[in-house]
């Protein structure tokens, strides 16, 4: 027995070594895109369900994360530039009657041009100011909303039909949205992750490492706040989109203030400044609030409040860290 | 480049420190600033590369630059490596450098500036894909200039390029800095602690005191005045 597990110890420490960490990186990613076109064919429609709501919390996180952890600016608003791309569709389904494809690119759109508008003021605040003011368009959105009926229909919202698989694919509901949302999650992890290795990425991180060194170096600053806040927004749309997709319905108490805490404690939690936080940080918003509703059923936010404290103080700079930390530690061959 | 700075004042906020500085730097040379601390020097570079609020005149080859953001002058060719270097820590070595070519369009001569780069600070080339971060202080100098010199600059601001490095590093980097200016006839401003360094690659020397040039001249009459040795340099002939 224990000569068994010596040798798989062994044979994995020579795989270790003769892959390049680069390689192993791949292979992860790889294994991770083959289990998510498995699992729906394996898991209960609720568990699909959940699933797909982890993959639109990640591009929302994802967005969040080129704001926050790539351009160091902060914002307690994101959840309404989520709302703004769940309306969006919703409204262009509802009331305009357009096909569910365009309604994706028109929400990114919206999100993008509303994103960039927030922007051109939000340059001029930082720190704190900037928390405040974002957190006041989140708070402002619902009563918006409400107010709006005749487009948004107030605070019953609206209520729209899912997209529905095509007879040949012979797929169910769940598993069409599901696989639906794995494409747009799978192109917007691949759209940021060019963005920011090119040179306009280089720039992102520039500002946020030192300002004033970027600037020297013939950076706009403004340009880039700006355009940060765009990008943030652009996929808090897209999020949006598919959240409309997936839910079927839109309402003023869906994107409360608490969506936009809980989007920014869960890229926190997950890690900022990595491909890996927003999903990580997508599992927590995901899972962790029932968790904390089972572990407590009177008090299901202290306790969610008490486990972010938890995982704060296990892993600082996120799980993404303490994945990274884990990894460094697999035997390696000198 | 020519150089042309009239009637220089800048400040931060109310507080003035630079009260009307005028010199002239002339193409392809290098001009060495030298004074006591808080004498002005940083807030002079400052001044010159837009980080600071002026009035006067800032010309380079004609070209008024006052007034401009740092974006701007940046684009017009002027490099500065501030004190402190200015480094972008978390990010590579490589990525530093690439920033440093971030106004230019030209990619093919970016990849060749990269290569000159690295004959220029061999060092870096074996640490592109590390944080620069983690290198020592004299190859983050060295990283500074290079990230520096990827903008292909038409003027060079060094402040304080040898603060904490050792003797023989800062020597070498001198070296490397009349090595660039000799090759690229890349005009060049130094501040500088090290007197003695300085002007023995400058042409010409100020010396800058509570915001005024109180003395000009050529690198060895500066260094030859006895006064300046004593008061300024901190060392006797
Ligand atoms: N950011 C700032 N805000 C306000 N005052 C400043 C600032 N930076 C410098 N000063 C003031 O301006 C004056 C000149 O400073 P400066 O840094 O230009 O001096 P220096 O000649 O470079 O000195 P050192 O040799 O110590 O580097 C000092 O009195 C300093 O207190
Ligand atoms: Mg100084």
């Amino acid at each position: 027995m224990s000569s068994a597990i010596t040798s798989v110890k062994t044979s994995v420490k020579t795989l270790a070594a003769t892959v390049p960490a680069a390689r192993w990186r791949w292979l992860a990613v790889a294994a991770l895109l083959a289990a998510a076109c498995y699992a729906p064919f394996q898991l209960a429609p609720f568990h699909v369900f959940q699933l797909t709501m982890v993959l639109v919390y990640a591009v929302a996180l994802l967005g969040l994360d080129l704001l926050v952890g790539h351009a160091g600016q902060i914002s307690l608003g994101h959840g309404a530039f989520f709302a703004v791309g769940a309306y969006a569709t919703a409204i262009m389904l509802d009331r305009l009657a357009l096909p569910y494809p365009l309604t994706l690119p028109l929400a990114a759109g919206t999100a993008f041009v509303l994103g960039l508008a927030f922007g051109v003021p939000a340059v001029r605040l930082r720190g704190l100011y900037l928390a405040l003011v974002t957190l006041a368009v989140a708070i402002f959105l619902g009563p918006l909303l409400k107010r709006f009926e005749a487009v948004t229909g107030g605070s019953m919202g609206l209520t729209l039909a899912k997209p529905q698989p095509p007879a040949w694919s012979g797929l169910a509901e769940d598993q069409w949205l599901y696989l639906l949302t794995l494409v747009v999650a799978v192109a917007a992890f691949l759209v940021a992750g060019s963005l920011l290795r090119s040179r306009a990425g280089r720039a992102l991180h520039a500002v946020r490492d030192d300002e004033v060194a970027a600037e020297v170096m013939g950076v706009r600053l403004s340009s880039y706040k700006t355009l940060a806040f765009a990008w943030s927004a652009m996929f808090a749309g897209v999020a949006g989109c598919l959240y409309t997709w997936v839910i079927g319905f839109v309402s003023p108490d869906s994107f409360t203030v608490n969506l936009s805490i809980t989007l920014l404690a869960g890229l926190v939690v997950g890690g900022l400044g990595s491909m890996s936080g927003p999903v990580l940080g997508a599992l927590f918003v995901m899972f962790v609030p029932g968790i904390a509703q089972d572990i407590n059923d009177a008090a299901p936010g202290v306790i969610f409040g008490l486990l972010i404290i938890a995982v704060m103080y296990v892993a600082p700079t996120g799980l993404a860290g303490l994945a990274g930390r884990l990894v460094k530690k697999v035997p390696r061959k000198e | 480049m020519t150089l042309i700075v009239e009637d220089l004042v800048a400040g931060y906020g109310d507080a003035r420190v630079l009260h009307g500085v005028r010199l002239t730097v002339g193409d392809g040379e290098i001009c060495a600033i030298l004074g006591p601390n808080g004498a002005g020097k940083t807030t002079l570079l400052r001044a010159l590369s837009g980080m600071v609020k002026v009035r006067g005149r800032i010309a380079l080859d004609g070209a008024e630059l006052a007034g401009r953001p740092p974006d701007a002058l940046a684009r017009q060719g002027v490099a500065h490596v501030p004190e402190g270097r200015g480094t972008f820590m978390p990010l590579t070595v490589e990525e530093n450098l690439r920033l440093g070519a971030y106004v230019r369009r030209d990619r093919a001569s970016v990849e060749e500036d990269l290569e000159r780069v690295h004959t220029y600070f061999p060092v870096l080339r074996t640490r592109l894909k590390q944080a620069a971060g983690s290198l020592s202080g004299g190859e983050q100098q060295m990283l500074a200039i290079g990230r520096a010199l990827m903008l292909r600059p038409r003027l060079l601001l060094l402040d304080e390029p040898s603060l904490g490095l050792a003797p023989l590093v800062t020597r070498e980097l001198f070296r490397i800095v009349q090595a660039v200016n000799a090759e690229e006839r890349t005009t060049v401003v130094v501040v500088e602690q090290n007197a003695h360094l300085a002007l023995g690659i400058a042409q010409q020397a100020h010396v800058l005191e509570t915001g005024r040039i109180v003395l000009s001249g050529t690198a060895e009459r500066i260094r030859a005045d006895e006064q300046v040795a004593q008061s300024y340099l901190g060392y006797r002939v």
